[in-house]
């Protein structure tokens, strides 16, 4: 066993080295492949981050003209719980919005000032509504205007994150659908050149297969060489491509946070690191092992 | 039970009958020559036998086993029965004598300890115990079919078949080359030897099948070639 495993090894190492230009033409290629695919899983996680976030922040506020009783806005605050695309409602008085006001302008003296002139509490007691998704509140300011309650209403005030949101949403869809055909495009060329690698191999060995048949190799072991080669070769593609990727995120990294600051790719990386290496690292024999499994099926008659 | 049974096989390639419903039986140990002019379908016969072709019509078996009905595995081990000895040698250039036949046994499983053990015995029964280092083409035509011989006994077969494996040697080498498989066969190993050579068939005075337009036209025990 140890000893056909060990022939089985040999075998792929002269294949390999007797075309090693093509050997290392395919693993650059297949290099090439990975990192895209790397950095596009990278880039679209971070920027599915980057939308949560965002949609964490978005929220619609309703303030109440200032004679509607504390009573009447929580019997709207219940009326809105009930509708099917709102998550959550919070109920903000007119003194917690006073005290919260009060909080964020502390160190400015002329809001102070003026607050103090007023007199009286010059705000409007509010709810804030928050989606189940980020395309719902849209549709939750129409049902609000189109309310009984819209007459109690002096404003309604609606965060614009979603515009950002939709935006970078249609990048988002728009970047993966370009990745997609980038990638679909390289693996067809990693697999096309994986595979004439290992067609180049087996005609290399074409001797060795023939004396092997002879002498009652099993096809598992004419089979084997080929196939260590197709997912070694997407191994060190893969190793490669990681050694790619550090220096590139470790530079980009910081230039995309400085854009949007919640993107937060670098952090991505390396929180999800291990992660990162086991995808690539699949993706990468996957495509080695299909690739040299069609040239054996092709060309290796066992 | 025959080692091996020919029973109204054919083999026609492209429409181009080469094999015409041919039966014949050999017993273990049986030392066999295959006479006829070249393309007349001796080697076709040879690689039905090792399952590297199929009949197009017959069936053929080994040890009372239809060669065309076993599975992929059981090739493998009708494979390392069969040991076949070529005109062309087969031998890896880039490997020395030893390594020839070490190539064989790693293939079969043998272990590090039986290849060092088996090697130089083999070699030294082919006469090239001081030939291990040598490479293929530092040998001469006879040395080499010799090597092949000591590859062929490495896995130990039941039936060997020597495609025209003198027809690249000298009459002195050929004759080494004959004497060797004699004295195998002697040592029970049957053996079929395809040949057109005429004088080698009538001094081994053993049994002879001559083919003819694909049939077999002779079969006879201290045979002769008559075509």
């Amino acid at each position: 066993m140890l000893n056909s495993l060990k022939s089985i090894l040999r075998t792929f190492w002269q294949g390999a080295v007797r075309n090693k230009g093509l050997f290392f033409a395919c693993v650059l290629m297949m290099t090439f492949s990975l990192v895209i695919f790397s950095s596009i899983f990278i880039f679209r996680n971070s920027t599915q981050n980057l939308i949560r976030v965002l949609e964490e922040k978005m929220d619609i506020s309703l303030y109440f003209k200032k004679e509607v009783p504390e009573e009447d806005i929580l019997k709207i605050r219940d009326e809105l719980l009930g509708y099917p695309d709102i998550a959550a409602v919070e109920y903000v008085s007119q003194e917690e919005a006073l005290k919260i006001f009060e909080e964020r302008n502390k160190n400015n003296p002329v809001i102070q000032k003026v607050l103090t002139e007023i007199g009286e509490n010059p705000l409007s007691a509010s709810l804030n509504i928050k989606a189940k998704e980020s395309n719902k509140y849209e549709t939750i300011i129409q049902e609000i205007e189109n309310s009984a309650f819209k007459d109690k209403l002096t404003n309604v005030s609606f965060t614009e994150n979603q515009k950002v949101i939709a935006r970078l949403n249609h990048f988002s869809q728009a970047i993966e659908l370009v990745s997609a055909l980038v990638i679909i495009l390289l693996v067809i060329l990693s697999v096309i050149i994986t595979f004439n690698t290992i067609r180049m191999a087996i005609y290399s060995l074409r001797q060795e297969i023939e004396i092997m048949k002879l002498v009652g190799a099993s096809p598992w072991f004419i089979r084997g060489p080929f196939l260590i080669q197709g997912a070694f070769q997407g191994l060190v593609a893969s190793g490669l491509a990681l050694l790619i990727l550090i220096p590139l995120i470790w530079w980009l990294g910081p230039k995309l946070e400085n854009f949007a600051p919640e993107i937060g790719i670098n952090l991505y990386f390396w929180s999800n690191f291990g992660y990162i290496i086991l995808i690539q690292t699949l993706f990468g024999l996957a495509l080695g092992l299909i690739s040299s499994f069609l040239a054996v099926n092709k060309y290796l008659k066992v | 039970m025959s080692l091996v049974y020919f029973k109204n096989v054919s083999k026609s390639y492209h429409g181009n009958l080469i094999l015409d419903n041919i039966s014949f039986e050999i017993e273990n140990g049986e030392f066999v020559s295959l006479v006829g002019r070249s393309g007349v379908g001796k080697t076709t016969i040879l690689k039905l036998l090792i399952r590297e072709e199929k009949p197009t019509k017959g069936r053929i078996f080994f040890e009372d086993k239809d060669i065309n009905k076993l599975k992929p595995r059981e090739v493998v081990i009708l494979r390392r029965k069969i040991g076949m000895i070529f005109q062309d040698f087969k031998l890896l250039e880039n490997k020395n004598s030893f390594e020839n036949i070490a190539f064989a046994m790693e293939i079969c499983g043998c272990s590090d300890k039986e290849i060092r053990q088996d090697v130089p015995e083999l070699l030294k029964l082919v006469g090239l115990e001081d030939k291990a280092g040598n490479f293929p083409y530092q040998l001469s035509a006879g040395e080499k079919q010799r090597l092949v011989i000591a590859r062929v006994l490495a896995q130990r077969p039941e039936l060997i078949l020597a495609d025209e494996p003198t027809g690249n040697l000298d009459p002195i080498n050929a004759w080494e080359i004959i004497k060797l498989l004699t004295k195998i066969n002697e040592l029970g190993t049957a053996i079929i030897l395809a040949t057109h050579d005429k004088e080698i068939v009538n001094s081994l005075n053993k049994r002879v099948i001559s083919l003819e337009h694909g049939k077999i036209v002779r079969d006879e025990q201290e045979g002769r070639y008559l075509i």
